[in-house]
């Protein structure tokens, strides 16, 4: 014979798919629907992962901004059996003296910012807003790492003088209708006291649980004097102490070190329970990472099971797709296909189905991304790994759930499958 | 260059295995044209599957080219139908979805031809059966004459020693059918070993060769 031959191969690879697109183009209908499944799966995936990854992404980047190695001393509730509470009506356990005790008798501490704050009105002429009041000392711009934007924080003095001056966030300055510089030298009025503005702080974002450009800064001792009256015998009562750690590495001594103090102040002998909680930055990430993953965990596991529900429908349509082809497949073996060209007629059709349905997927969960990202503002974008994993899926789901009916096709009997019709 | 030693072929039927074929011996040399004639039911059909390594026999040797079919594995049996037998049937069994030329080109796909000798070739082949101007009809775009000459075509493109045909022109009307055996004749006289069914007594005597099956045995053979 003068004709040359390659080595047999059932043709090559991109003929096989072109025929498999063809053969799922007959069907156009058929295909497009069972493609629904692994598109809708898919497209769950990626955008779900995004989803989960902006809001991850969203809270690391806040407990960032609350400032640079920091430690956040919490009040506890007053263990029970303890030394008479502080103050009537008020649950903390952290007085005005804590806080100064712990910057001046800890080394490792560079600065210290109490909080007191309170959920109130705030009234600038015929326009008012409800925002966070909190009353802390000057050493809040430092700690906080939050600087003022227009203006100026109220000084040591002013603390001194529980002068009534107040710096706004830039929240407020837009509920209030002002801007960063109009609202300077304005008179606003928290529960019924009047107040000077002097400031307005940096734009720090928002988002997640908390805004943190909603809130009026003002000394913490006109907040312990005016607004929420809280001075007790033990001094001024405080909900938590922010405090800056020298370096990171001091951030560890640091935590030991306000520990044995405040436990020392407050009387407490282990086994009692602390009163107070102290918690790093590392802690808040961690914690608030770990609830993210569970969260994308979830999402992503949901969609990927919706991707396998997809799986079984391209099984489902190919198992149709042998039976109604028997004869063709007769006709293909009696003309010399053999079985392991009739496998992989099958199975590279089955994953052309999930693959092109994947990719529409992608399409669509990219496109649902943008929009999620746009319509929150986050920038995590696309979770490119999910595409790529998300696709990696789609291969495995088609050679996996085409196996099964492509096998069944090769095992057909050449002259059986001939008589059928 | 093919020889068929005590052939039998039995088909169950639930519980019970019924005999078609009672030993056929049966020799074919190459060059030889020959008729297999025989009434309906007589397995005539049954007897050209096994010929084609479409079906393997119950008992009995099947010698092709000296090899014994019966001993070679699927694959083995499979190549020698894509190669070495071209198969021609009743009922056309061309591909619907794919074009006359697309039908023709297939058994060169599985053969392993390049993409651009399988057209070449393909298209030579629909020419020498007289269908150069109608190789991007579907099978359903045609006669039936023409689909049973785009059969013959697929049959014959990977250049087969044996063509054989089964009642090639049992679902034309007597004159297409004459064209197509008349293609066939001329395939012989270029030198293709042919083996037809037919129920045209005419046919048959422009054979060679007849042999007459009855009831699964050969009655007689000239
Ligand atoms: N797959 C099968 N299972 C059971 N019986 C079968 C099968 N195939 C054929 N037969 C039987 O074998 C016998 C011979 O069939 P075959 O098709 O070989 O006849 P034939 O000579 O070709 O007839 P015709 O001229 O009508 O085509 C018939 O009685 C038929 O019923
Ligand atoms: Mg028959």
């Amino acid at each position: 014979m003068g004709l040359r031959r390659r080595e047999r191969n059932g043709g090559d690879l991109a003929e096989t798919i072109a025929l498999a697109w063809s053969s799922l183009l007959a069907n156009r209908m058929r295909s497009a629907l069972t493609m629904l499944g692994v598109i809708i799966g898919i497209a769950a995936v990626i955008s779900m992962v995004t989803i989960g990854r902006g809001a991850q992404l969203q809270t690391e980047n806040q407990l960032k901004s609350l400032g640079s190695n920091l430690v956040f001393v919490q009040s506890g509730v007053a263990a029970s059996g303890g030394p008479a509470s502080r103050g009537a009506g008020s649950a903390t356990t952290l007085i005005w003296e804590d806080a100064q005790a712990i910057a001046a008798s800890i080394p490792a501490v560079a600065d210290v910012a109490p909080n007191l704050s309170q959920r109130t009105q705030v009234v600038l002429g015929d326009r008012n807003t409800n925002t966070t009041v909190v009353g802390s000392t000057p050493a809040y711009v430092t700690v906080r790492d939050f600087l003022p934007l227009s203006g100026r924080f109220f000084n040591q003095v002013e603390l001194n003088q529980a002068a009534r001056v107040a710096v706004l966030g830039q929240t407020v300055v837009d509920s209030l209708g002002l801007t960063e510089r109009s609202a300077l030298d304005r008179t606003i009025r928290i529960r019924g006291e009047t107040f000077t503005v002097i400031g307005t702080l940096e734009f720090k974002g928002s988002t997640g649980f908390r805004d943190q450009d909603d809130q009026v800064l003002i000394p913490l001792t006109t907040m312990a004097a005016r607004i929420v009256g809280v001075n007790t015998t033990a001094g001024v009562s405080v909900e938590s102490i922010a405090v800056s750690a020298r370096s990171a590495q001091s951030m560890a001594a640091a935590e030991y070190q306000i520990t044995n103090l405040l436990r020392l102040r407050h009387r407490i002998v282990p086994p009692r329970e602390d009163d107070f909680l102290i918690r790093n930055q590392a802690d808040l990430v961690n914690a608030s990472n770990a609830v993210a993953n569970v969260f994308t965990a979830l999402l992503g596991g949901s969609a990927a099971i919706s991707l396998l529900v997809g799986g079984i429908g391209i099984m489902n349509i190919m198992l149709v797709s042998v039976s109604e082809r028997t004869r063709e497949i007769g006709i293909r073996r009696a003309i010399g296909a053999r079985c392991s060209d009739i496998l992989r007629q099958f199975l590279i059709e089955s994953t052309v189905l999930s693959l092109a349905g994947g990719l529409l997927g992608v399409l669509l969960g990219v496109v649902a991304s943008l929009t999620i990202n746009a319509i929150f503002g986050w920038s995590a974008g696309i979770a490119f790994d999910a595409v790529g994993w998300s696709l990696a899926f789609c291969l495995v789901i088609g050679v996996f759930f085409g196996a099964y009916p492509a096998n069944k096709a090769a095992q057909l009997d050449p002259m059986t499958a001939l008589r059928s019709d | 260059m093919l020889q068929l030693c005590r052939i039998t072929k039995s088909y169950r039927m639930g519980e019970m295995a019924v005999e078609i074929l009672h030993g056929i011996d049966l020799t074919i040399l190459r060059g030889d044209y020959t008729a297999i004639v025989g009434s309906s039911g007589s397995g005539k059909s049954t007897l050209m599957n096994i010929l084609g390594c479409l079906e393997p026999p119950s008992s009995g040797q099947y010698y092709f080219n000296a090899r014994d079919i019966t001993q070679l594995s699927d694959n083995e049996r499979t190549d020698i139908r894509n190669v070495q037998i071209g198969f021609v049937f009743q009922q056309f069994n061309l591909l619907p979805r794919l074009t006359a030329l697309q039908n023709v080109m297939l058994p060169m796909v599985y053969a392993g031809y390049g993409r651009e000798e399988r057209r070449q070739r393909a298209a030579a082949m629909l020419e020498q059966v007289g269908l150069a101007d109608r190789m991007t009809n579907r099978p359903n775009q045609l006669s039936g004459g023409q689909q049973q000459r785009v059969a013959i075509a697929r049959a014959l493109v990977n250049q087969p020693e044996l063509l054989l045909a089964d009642e090639p022109t049992g679902a034309l009307d007597s004159r297409t059918g004459e064209e197509v055996i008349e293609l066939m004749s001329a395939l012989h006289a270029d030198g293709l070993t042919v083996v037809l069914v037919t129920h045209d007594a005419s046919v048959a005597q422009n054979c060679g060769k007849i042999i007459r099956i009855q009831d699964g045995q050969i009655s007689r053979s000239a």
